[in-house]
């Protein structure tokens, strides 16, 4: 791809990805939601976090891999415990990243 | 501005700049090989600021493929912001100036739109907030392309620190604090499994994340019903 080619797909990705993101707020913030509407609208992020988090353990390369091999299932169990314990997420992410570093280096997973 | 509440969206940025580290490392790397300058691959984490998207570009050009494709797929893989910015407007309405917040959304992403409306479910938003959290977040996305763009030659293994994990146990956590309602258990259950059974059956919606859309779909109808039955 040239160098002309390459600031094009920049431009071009750059207004795709930031018009979802702006226009709804910029076009909605002048209307009432009815209340099933907002009702709907709260569960989004429960559900959006309960899908994220099942794809990043249950499928780290882009590919679902529900093993013993997988390693991201195993620093997944600490981490959801300390995570319902503490309910902090650096705590989280520390323990998280302690985990996954362990497992990689000592347990040649 | 109100400087507390900047400094508090910040000090929240901070696990989002982790966990972005080794990605946008990542994306620098594979960007320079790629064939991108390190002014364009900085470039693109600054107008684009889409972890997926980008690294579906660098995959397409990798293969060959036209700007076209590359742009089609980010359309597909941006589709599930219009329901993460629709579903702030009831927080941000009447708080923050739709000019403002509008602008501020620029940088809503799965992270800071977790971590926002976690925020919010005790604290009003406020434009400082928002501009802290994003701002600081954006800032962490660019300086690791900036990295991995330059050093990428340098660093080869960060699955060694364990950052490849950042993420996700990112993602656990804030699950977690998401769930306030019996029925958020259901509702993240069931889009959990149904997203997991949509990419078995169809691995490429995986690709662009379409399997997350139909899925978060779904599973906030259904917390909608079994509200309704109560």
């Amino acid at each position: 791809m040239d160098n002309t080619s390459i600031w094009i797909m920049i431009i071009g990705v750059s207004i795709v990805s930031l018009a979802p993101r702006i226009f709804p707020v910029a076009f909605f913030s002048r209307y009432e939601f009815s209340a099933v509407v907002k009702e709907w609208l709260s569960f989004v992020a429960p559900a959006v976090l309960g899908g994220l988090t099942a794809l990043s353990i249950l499928a780290p390369q882009g590919k679902i891999d529900i093993s013993i091999q997988n390693i991201y299932l195993w620093a997944f169990l600490p981490t959801i415990v300390v995570a319902v314990r503490f309910k902090n997420l650096f705590i989280t992410l520390l323990v998280g990243i302690a985990t996954m570093a362990f497992l990689y280096n000592f347990l040649g997973m | 501005m109100q400087q507390k509440e900047l400094k508090q969206g910040m000090k929240e940025a901070i696990p989002i700049v982790l966990g972005y580290l080794p990605l946008g490392f990542a994306f620098g790397v594979l960007a320079k090989e790629a064939g991108m300058s390190v002014a364009q691959a900085v470039m693109m984490s600054v107008l684009c600021f889409t972890g997926a998207g980008q690294y579906i570009a660098i995959g397409i050009m990798q293969a060959g493929g036209a700007v076209v494709t590359i742009i089609m797929a980010n359309i597909l893989v941006n589709l599930r912001y219009l329901l993460f910015s629709t579903s702030t407007v009831p927080y941000l309405k009447d708080r923050v100036q739709p000019l403002v917040a509008s602008l501020l959304s620029y940088g809503l992403t799965d992270e800071t739109y977790a971590v926002a409306m976690n925020h919010y479910q005790d604290h009003p938003a406020t434009a400082s907030y928002l501009a802290g959290l994003n701002l600081t977040s954006h800032m962490g996305w660019i300086g690791s392309t900036l990295l991995g763009a330059v050093l990428g030659s340098f660093i080869t293994n960060t699955e060694r620190l364990g950052l490849g994990f950042a993420l996700p146990a990112m993602y656990t956590c804030l699950l977690v604090l998401m769930i306030n309602r019996r029925t958020d258990i259901w509702v993240a259950a069931f889009t959990a499994m149904t997203c997991l059974v949509i990419g078995y059956l169809f691995p490429a919606m995986m690709d662009n994340l379409s399997n997350l859309i139909i899925a978060t779909v779904i599973g906030a109808t259904l917390g909608v019903i079994i509200n309704g039955q109560h």
